[in-house]
């Protein structure tokens, strides 16, 4: 290995990047040579200076991610809503009931989101009596309603988004692509015969509707609306939760989007 | 918890393990930014877009023992993106701003950094990857899109250049 070898391998040995044979033969080299045993030691203080550094900068404030709300730009919204409302409902679902007009208060930023979560247990206790829930039979069902969003839609709007949603379901456990198609937007039937395994739930189960929230007016002429449920018959709590972007066009409310959450 | 069982439990819907993650890795992210882009309000805003990345699209890492390099890839490509739409001159005169971070280090490490603002934006990258990141070359490589050999290369020159700046300026100094 010749002084130019060396110099080239010098940051690898200090970094212990090197082949045990590589290693020997720099090691080997710099106790023979001055030159190269300087530029190694300069290279080693300079390599434990920066790696000193790494973690000097604190941040004054938190990282607060901000997630874009409305207007919604195609294709990249609804899921993102969906992704910050999967964890809250299933907090409302698993925990207790609280977090008042928490939809309208959609999206968190990241940080508040987290800081909210790790104090979970305090906040609920707190707020668990300002929301209320309520058992609700929608198309001869009997369901409980989160009042996430109270009085945000007219209630002849609010039933027909959240009977629309519920023969959705059903018709993803019947398998019926058809009745999914005809209650689809354009987008959402372009999606459906693209990917028609990702609205099929298991054929025939025992579809157990657990809770829903109302539906909010997301303002663009699109209602949200989540359904937590369950198709198991060992059921405690709700397993999964669908989350439903609806329109009304031309007097028909469609569904634009259907994403499933953990 | 190491990184891989955070990673998996965030991609099942834990947000306390995406927090952990965060607070991991926020300062070496915090630092690679702002090694890049020079300025510490570009380097807040594109750790804070690529942590909102990375949250959202957490379930589309395949392998969560790549999640310290593939976050280092959101936050590069951020920060290029935010240099690209901007042609801001930060004079390299100027101390660190104070207001976006509290410096948490050794005295001459401010030195250190300043000297580092001194080189080209492809040796400011590759330096933070390797040393601020932690990554080995195959995951800078693979962060930058290009061959190991060029990162070896890259990072030799870029430390001495570094070792060049830190002896002009102690010279300097002496004088």
């Amino acid at each position: 290995m010749n002084c130019s070898d060396v110099r080239d391998s010098i940051e690898s040995y200090i970094t212990d990047d090197l082949s045990d044979t590589e290693s020997a033969k720099v090691a080997a080299h710099l106790a023979a040579c001055d030159g190269c045993a300087t530029a190694y030691e300069e290279t080693r203080a300079l390599v434990a200076g920066l790696s000193g550094i790494a973690e000097s900068f604190v941040p004054r404030e938190r990282f607060v991610p901000e997630r874009p709300y409305a207007p919604r730009p195609v294709g990249g919204w609804g899921w993102r809503i969906a992704a910050v409302a999967a964890s809250i409902l299933a907090l409302l679902a698993i925990s207790a009931l609280s977090v008042p007009a928490i939809a309208r208060e959609l999206p968190l930023p990241l940080a508040r989101e987290i800081d909210a979560l790790e104090q979970t247990n305090e906040t609920l206790k707190e707020q668990v009596d300002e929301l209320t829930v309520r058992l609700e039979t929608i198309g001869g069902v009997e369901v409980a309603i989160v009042d996430t969003a109270p009085g945000d839609v007219a209630p002849e709007v609010a039933e027909a988004v959240k009977t629309l949603a519920m023969d959705f379901v059903r018709a993803q456990y019947s398998g019926d692509l058809e009745a999914l198609a005809a209650m689809g937007t354009q987008r959402l039937r372009a999606d459906l015969t693209a990917h028609p395994e990702d609205y099929l739930r298991a054929r025939d189960a025992a579809v157990v509707f657990a809770q829903m929230t109302e539906p909010v007016d997301a303002g663009d002429g699109t209602f949200l609306i989540f359904v937590r449920l369950s198709d198991s018959a060992d059921w405690v709590d709700s397993q999964y939760q669908e989350d439903f972007e609806i329109k009304l066009i031309d007097g028909v409310y469609l569904v634009d989007f259907m994403g499933m959450d953990a | 918890m190491e990184d891989h069982e955070l990673v998996r439990r965030a991609q099942s819907g834990d947000d306390r393990s995406f927090a952990t993650l965060v607070r991991r890795h926020e300062r070496t992210l915090y630092a690679t930014a702002y090694a890049i882009t020079r300025s510490q309000w570009d380097a807040a805003d594109a750790v804070q877009d690529a942590l909102t990345d990375a949250y959202l699209n957490i379930t589309a890492l395949r392998d969560p023992t790549r999640f310290a390099a593939w976050v280092s890839r959101i936050v590069v490509n951020r920060c290029n993106g935010l240099l690209r739409r901007r042609s801001r001159v930060v004079p390299l005169e100027e101390p660190p701003e104070p207001q976006a971070f509290v410096w948490d280090g050794p005295e001459d490490g401010i030195d250190l950094m300043r000297a580092l603002q001194s080189l080209s934006p492809d040796h400011r990258e590759v330096i933070a990857l390797r040393y601020f990141r932690d990554l080995k070359v195959d995951d800078v490589a693979a962060v930058l899109g290009c061959p190991p050999g060029t990162v070896k290369s890259r990072i030799n020159r870029a430390l001495a250049s570094l070792q060049a700046t830190l002896s002009r300026d102690h010279s300097a100094q002496e004088v």
